[in-house]
């Protein structure tokens, strides 16, 4: 029986720029399991990074959760982190219960602060003694297979991979039962990109963290490690698979966009050539009407003008929010 | 390309604040003398009295008038702050350049004098350079104030420039066929233009700041009048302590008025360009 | 032969009064014919860009010769219309669509750069209308780019009017420096396909560095594989993808993501 830790429900989080909002999550609504590793795929601008600062309620200035809840399984019963501010989900959650790893946390990390500092400063914030804690960050560099002297270094002194590895060693430091990654790999080479899935799938297993959310606009590497799928664009869901059926029939256009404009050197790829997505994500401020997605689809209907598809189940485990799916079955 | 700089600066409110008050000592001490004829320096037999008609501000000691020297005081104050603000952005873009281009050697020999004059207490070498010259006029006292502020400003524009040179639009600029000059002027000046152009505010800042205080400590110009140099007769006089105000409240509040317009002008030129920098 | 590079090496000097050596690329010799696809491949630091930009004449080597069309490019281009030549016919594209564009200029002004560089005698309109054709060409709108500056377009779109830039040259040769390694994974192919088309139209050689083997498998006619400054294998995409003899083409080989298998070792 699989329990949600995590439950997000009609999400809407703008950025609200004078007049106008940047409908950057827009009516968004799923669940990360206990023991899972949830991928959240979708193009850049489709809310990804917008939709991990809201599992966190990391709301700062421009952006505001206009409507929906954020519940986080706390005990026997769930805590409705959205009812509560910023400062208090920070001081009760952070680090314990859920961390983050933000996109580029490569570069977020101050170059003329050693990493040693930002370790103590964790144990400051969260009243913990600073040697007991120094003792267990050089445990756990040791585990991502980075030597303990690097804390005492400065963070421009790191290669890249070894800057991320160290990032999540602080990261989880402090056992957080749900780790938020936030296109931690883009960055990285595939060498790079692999130590760095090891080292997750490591600490999942070793049971550090209990689930995980990896975003990223690669769908192939998402496929190394996720359970589940969760397929952004334009600020919405628009399906949500089991990570094996939906590579092997993905339902939404876009999901079947993504998956055919991967290039991997395998046999099926190779007789499928090379396709692509025509045209750009849209700038989410005045999104196109009915169907995000309708500009760039191929199978656009006229519904999908002037109607907006929601997401529903269609098959055990499976949502697609699209009228090739949703229109049959009304 | 300066439409695009500057365009965002007046949409901030800081910032117009900031320089109208700025602005108006600018016009004052440009065109006050022009306007209002009275000699700083002639001596009358009002002494030490308040406004009145004849006097708008007043005399001090040897009935001189007050308006007027503080008129001749902010022009020359605002003289100094320029002048040694040039003097410091050519010494500074020029050794940060030659660092940042030249690289190796140069770099480093450029770079330990800058650490050096840097760590150097600057205010004490410009006592001492100052107390070891009898006459000094306010072009002197402008350039030692100068030759003291330039190193935190060559150090910044040499990372910005390395950092900018390893850009690949440079790289992309030199391969359309770009004469160094042209890159120079299209590239590499647009980028640290904004950076500069706040130094330059800052620094007209450090040179007023810094004319006062060798003012007030005696060794201000010995020629000519400044604002520092009214406070210092004031101070010698012990006009605060006579309640002579008319004679230390206007170089007072004129020096504090104008470095914290320079102040306002400079966090309201960050917060302009730091965002549009940060976004490259 | 359009490309020969013989015994290539770079080492960088750090510091004056404590020197440091850094051999970023060691005796690098390989050939690239007309119209041929090569690919260098290799983890960062590997030595790729610096090669990349000794041969596009914007870093001096410390040894080795660069022949690019039987010129040495680093002795013999004296003459400034001589060097205005070598930029015509070798140009590139980078990594970082955000740092190719100077944020104070609207996009467009790479584009006019290169028909500035062309040389030719138009009109301005006919040089705005071959801005548009080329934007056109690489499958961008001209009324979602003119004007525009860098910040408002995606990464993808960026990289595609670099390569509009390309296209207006039309150079015997590309450098294309990992220009899909910071655009979302599924414009990648679509960047390939520009480049591939390139090749078609003009038979441009093309150079494509990356640090994924299984986008180089699907665009080169030969792979360079290269690691710690050095090229240690070399051949067909078929051989070094599908039996790769070297240990750390081994390891480049294992790290690409593949979609239809998993790795198995990651746990
Ligand atoms: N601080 C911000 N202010 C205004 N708009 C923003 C801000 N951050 C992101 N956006 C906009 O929100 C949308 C979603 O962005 P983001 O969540 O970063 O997407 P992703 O992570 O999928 O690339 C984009 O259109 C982006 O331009
Ligand atoms: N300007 C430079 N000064 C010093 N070292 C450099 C410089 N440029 C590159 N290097 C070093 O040379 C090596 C190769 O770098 P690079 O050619 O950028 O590799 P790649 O493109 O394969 O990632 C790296 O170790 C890098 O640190
Ligand atoms: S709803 Fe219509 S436009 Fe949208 S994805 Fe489905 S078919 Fe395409
Ligand atoms: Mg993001
Ligand atoms: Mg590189």
């Amino acid at each position: 029986m699989v329990e949600p830790l995590l439950k997000v429900e009609g999400v809407r989080a703008y950025y609200k720029l004078g007049r106008v909002f940047v409908r950057a999550v827009d009516g968004v609504s799923f669940e990360v399991n206990e023991g899972e590793v949830l991928g959240v795929v979708g193009e850049s601008g489709c809310g990804k990074s917008t939709l991990s600062n809201v599992l966190m309620m990391n709301l700062r200035k421009p952006l505001v959760l206009v409507e929906g809840r954020v519940l986080f399984k706390m005990g026997n019963g769930f805590l409705e982190i959205s009812s509560l501010g910023r400062e208090e989900v920070k001081k009760r959650l952070w680090g314990k219960e859920m961390a983050v790893i933000p996109q580029s946390a490569m570069n977020a990390l101050m170059p003329t602060i050693k990493v040693r500092k930002y370790v103590e400063h964790l144990a400051e914030s969260h009243n913990i003694p600073k040697e007991e804690i120094l003792e267990k960050i050089r445990i756990r560099f040791q585990e991502v297979g980075l030597d303990p002297v690097w804390l005492e270094r400065y963070p421009f002194e790191f290669s890249g991979g070894m800057r991320q590895r160290a990032v999540i060693a602080i990261a989880t430091l402090l056992n957080p039962q749900l780790l938020i990654a936030d296109e931690p790999t883009s960055a990285l080479d595939v060498v790079n990109q692999k130590i760095f899935l090891k080292v997750l799938m490591q600490m999942k297993k070793r049971g550090i963290v209990k689930s995980i959310v990896f975003i990223t606009h690669d769908i192939a590497t998402l496929r190394q490690m996720a359970d589940r799928m969760v397929v952004m664009y334009a600020g919405k869901v628009v399906e949500v698979s089991p990570l094996e059926e939906m590579l092997r029939k993905p339902l939404h256009p876009y999901t079947k966009g993504l998956l055919d404009s991967v290039l991997t050197p395998e046999p099926e790829v190779k007789d499928r050539g090379i396709t692509t997505i025509p045209g750009a994500p849209p700038n989410l401020i005045d999104p196109p009407t009915g169907c995000r997605f309708h500009p760039r689809c191929t199978y656009a209907m006229k519904v999908c003008r002037e109607k907006e598809p929601a997401l529903v189940e269609v098959e055990k485990g499976r949502k697609v929010a699209c009228f090739l799916f949703t229109e049959e079955i009304a | 390309m300066f439409k695009v700089m500057f365009k965002p600066l007046l949409k901030n409110r800081k910032f117009l604040i900031g320089f109208s008050v700025f602005l108006f000592f600018l016009v004052l001490g440009l065109f006050g003398p022009i306007f209002y004829r009275v000699d700083p320096t002639e001596m009358t037999w009002n002494h030490e009295k308040p406004p009145s008609r004849e006097h708008p501000l007043g005399t001090d000691t040897y009935g001189r008038d007050i308006l007027a020297q503080l008129i001749h005081g902010i022009r020359s104050s605002l003289y100094i702050g320029f002048l040694s603000a040039i003097i410091s952005l050519t010494i500074g873009t020029f050794v940060g350049t030659f660092s940042a281009v030249k690289r190796g050697v140069v770099d480093e020999t450029l770079m330990a004098i800058t650490n050096i004059v840097l760590t150097t207490p600057s205010i004490l070498v410009a006592i001492l350079i100052a107390s070891y010259m009898r006459v000094r006029n306010v072009e002197m006292v402008a350039l030692i104030l100068g030759l003291f502020q330039w190193p935190w400003f060559a150090r910044a524009i040499r990372a910005q420039l390395m950092s900018v040179m390893s850009r690949e639009y440079v790289y992309l600029s030199v391969m359309a066929g770009y004469s160094d000059l042209r890159l120079i002027f299209e590239d590499l000046i647009p980028t640290i233009a904004t950076y500069a152009f706040m130094s330059f505010v800052l620094f007209i800042n450090g040179g007023i700041m810094g004319e006062a205080s060798l003012s007030l400590i005696g060794l201000g110009p010995t020629q000519g009048i400044s604002l520092g140099i009214m406070l210092q007769w004031a101070v010698l006089m012990e006009a605060v302590r006579r309640g002579l105000w008319w004679w230390f409240v206007p170089p007072g509040v004129s020096i504090v008025a104008i470095t914290a317009s320079l102040l306002v002008i400079s966090t309201a030129m960050d917060e302009v360009f730091n965002p549009r920098l940060r976004e490259e | 032969m359009r490309l020969v590079v013989r015994n290539l090496s770079k080492t960088f000097s750090m510091g004056f009064f404590s020197r440091r050596h850094v051999e970023a690329v060691r005796d690098v010799s390989f050939e690239v014919k007309g119209g041929e696809i090569v690919s260098l491949v290799g983890e960062s630091g590997s030595g790729k860009t610096t090669t990349a930009k000794m041969i596009l004449r914007l870093l001096p080597p410390t040894r080795g010769e660069i022949l690019f069309e039987g010129k040495d490019v680093w002795r013999d281009l004296k003459e400034r219309e001589e060097l205005r030549e070598f930029r015509r016919k070798m140009h590139a594209v980078f990594q970082d669509p955000f740092a190719s564009y100077n944020p104070f200029y609207p996009v467009e002004r790479t584009l006019w750069q290169a028909i500035e560089l062309l040389g030719e005698d138009l009109s301005k309109q006919d040089k705005l209308n071959l801005i548009k054709e080329s934007l056109l060409r690489v499958g961008l709108d001209p009324k979602d780019v003119l004007g525009k500056y860098p910040h408002q377009l995606s990464g993808g779109q960026k990289q595609r009017i670099m390569i509009a830039r390309c296209w207006i040259l039309k150079p015997l040769f590309i450098v294309a420096d990992e220009p899909t390694s910071m655009i979302d994974a599924s414009s990648r192919g679509g960047i390939i396909k520009l480049l591939e088309e390139m090749r078609e139209e003009n038979g441009t050689s093309i150079m494509f560095i990356t640090h994924d083997l299984g986008l180089a498998y699907y665009v080169s006619d030969r792979i360079f594989v290269m690691k710690d400054g050095r090229i240690v294998e070399e051949g067909s995409p078929d051989e070094i993808v599908l039996s790769p003899k070297h240990e750390y083409t081994k390891t480049l080989v294992s790290s690409i993501p593949k979609l239809y298998k998993r790795m198995e070792d990651l746990v």
